[in-house]
């Protein structure tokens, strides 16, 4: 059954179109949101956040219509939100402020307000942290404070905006055990740059680009839209749409490929380097891991 | 290192449980110095809530929020833990800010109580821009850090707006009041900044999040100041706060607070492009 359904949606500002007329279902589960910057990733987590409003089409949100006062505050309830971008109020520890965030999510009651605090710290590993200043922590420890405030009250809806910049190997790691954990009751969308990322977690995928969606599917269907198309050689090809130089030092080679050239198995990253290239965009392509 | 005898596990049920004697509590625990395997037994029955419990209220003791200074001053004046956590968010009520209003107040105090009519209106100019100030610093994507973040929560952002600016006007405006009926003149003169001081923060809280509260407020004390030298300068300083133009102030303070309560259901989305 669907918790999220957006139809037809658009968003613009000024003369810049952020979402040109996009249509998306989300179920229970985890979905990956891939794209280049300016695609429209942040503009479209905005609106299922509930902090950007539609200018075109119609959204709902866990059976509400965040486009009225009272629907945003329903949604709002059951949501848990990682913004691309945020600071914290100064002073305040790691502890302090995911209090101050679980008092603005309405739990009156301090002690089980606390003892949730508490569940969240040690959720997202943060225990050794909770009594410290913010400003004193790194920063991925600091964002995953920003996660752990997300997880707070165990939300029905999950929209992560680049949730693992910053973080190690192991954080990211532990951040994917818990996201897989939620992710079986929950519907969790996630924007992220690393593809690693969407094949590691998410079934399906979900491709923008210049506001609209170029691909909506299983991973698999996207890596499958590769093969055939890349192959390693002992130097960049010039049919390649893409070359770089791997650990081994022969050069991984994706686009199209002359004959008689050792083709190997694509990855989710190759695909996308692919679909994203193909639909013309100008946009500076990231440094996918 | 085990012993060649064993303890009854009716003795070691007890022991757990708390019933043991002091004397045969004192053996048991004599007896499990040597022997593992009883150890292991008791382990087993030891119930684990009363350990659970115990180490919660360690946590709770050594991690629960310590109240700062400004949420202990806040709590103890009346105000619940959770309001006082949240007004300590806001930069009016951070340090230095507190020190800039106290000598801001002192300087215009001092010089309306030295000289006439140039104090005066240096009162009249400082007095009703500093609260003004005060809201501007603290609403506002620029104001508040975690904007984002606390725009897509549940409280009611008219509450929270409410609520914060109640508290920025108790950072300043007792002093100002205090200070305003030390100075030389008639008494209403100690109050009567108030009207412009709350015609400038509605304005201010009006035209956010659309325009950037700041130059809002930049936009008004310009304004304010302009019309209080100007008085000066035509040789009263008191015209800026006489009655009819308290009435002119009042209208605009109320017409930018219908603005406000209006657009209230659209306070709780961002306001600014990203």
């Amino acid at each position: 059954m669907n918790t999220v359904t957006l139809t037809e949606v658009g968003k613009s500002f000024g003369r810049t179109d952020a979402l040109a007329d996009v249509s998306l279902a989300l179920a229970p589960g985890i979905t990956g949101l891939l794209g280049p910057n300016g695609a429209g990733k942040t503009t479209m987590l905005r609106i299922l956040a509930t902090a950007l409003a539609a200018d075109r089409g119609t959204v709902r949100v866990l059976g509400a219509d965040p486009s009225t006062s009272s629907g945003r505050t329903e949604v709002r309830r059951h949501l848990g939100y990682v913004p691309q971008e945020t600071g914290f109020p100064r002073g305040f520890t790691t502890f302090s402020f995911i209090d101050y965030m679980a008092i603005l999510k309405m739990w009156s009651d301090p002690t089980q307000r606390h003892a949730e605090v508490r569940r969240v710290v040690d959720l997202i590993g943060l225990s050794d942290v909770a009594p410290k200043r913010l400003a004193a922590l790194s920063g991925g420890q600091r964002r995953r404070v920003v996660l752990a405030q997300a997880m707070l009250g165990e939300p029905d809806l999950l929209v992560l905006d680049e949730p693992t910049t910053g973080l190690d190997p192991a954080q990211r790691g532990r951040l994917r055990d818990v996201l897989g954990r939620a992710g079986e009751s929950a519907t969790i969308l996630i924007s992220t740059h690393q593809t690693a990322d969407v094949a590691a977690l998410c079934e399906r995928v979900v491709v923008l680009d210049g506001g609209r969606i170029l691909f909506d599917g299983t991973v698999v269907d996207l890596v499958r839209q590769a093969e055939g198309r890349v192959w390693l050689a002992q130097e960049r090809h010039p049919a390649a749409r893409h070359a770089w130089r791997t650990g081994t030092g022969r050069v991984r080679n994706v686009g199209d490929p002359p004959p008689g050239v050792e083709l190997i198995e694509p990855d989710l990253e190759d695909a996308y380097l692919l679909l994203v290239g193909e639909a013309g965009t100008d946009s500076e392509l990231e440094a996918v891991s | 290192m085990s012993a060649t005898w064993h303890l009854d596990t009716s003795v070691l049920e007890s022991y757990a449980a708390g019933r043991s004697t002091p004397v045969g509590g004192a053996s048991v625990e004599a007896h499990l110095m040597e022997c593992r395997e009883c150890g292991a037994v008791l382990r087993e029955l030891m119930p684990h809530e009363p350990l659970d419990q115990a180490w919660r209220a360690i946590r709770a003791h050594v991690e629960a929020p310590r109240a700062g200074l400004v949420e202990r001053v806040l709590a103890s004046l009346g105000l619940s833990s959770e309001s006082a956590r949240l007004l300590a968010a806001v930069p009016a009520f951070r340090g230095a800010w507190l020190l800039g209003v106290f000598t801001v107040l002192v300087f215009a105090g001092v010089a309306a109580a030295l000289a006439d009519d140039t104090g005066l209106t240096l009162f009249l100019v400082v007095a009703p821009l500093i609260p003004v100030a005060g809201v501007a610093a603290s609403f506002g994507g620029d104001a508040d850090p975690a904007h984002e973040l606390v725009t897509v929560t549940p409280y009611s952002s008219l509450r929270l707006l409410l609520l914060r600016t109640g508290g920025v006007l108790a950072s300043s405006v007792p002093v100002t009041v205090l200070l305003g009926l030390v100075l030389p003149g008639p008494a209403w003169l100690g109050l009567a900044w108030l009207t412009p001081a709350v015609a400038g923060i509605a304005l201010t809280l009006a035209v956010s999040p659309r325009f950037d509260t700041t130059m809002t407020a930049a936009v008004f004390g310009v304004g304010w100041s302009f019309a209080v030298l100007s008085a000066y300068h035509l040789g009263d300083p008191m015209a800026v706060v006489e009655p009819l133009m308290q009435l002119v102030l009042a209208a605009v303070a109320l017409l930018a607070l219908a603005v406000v309560v209006l657009r209230s259901p659209s306070l709780d989305l961002l306001g600014r492009n990203p």
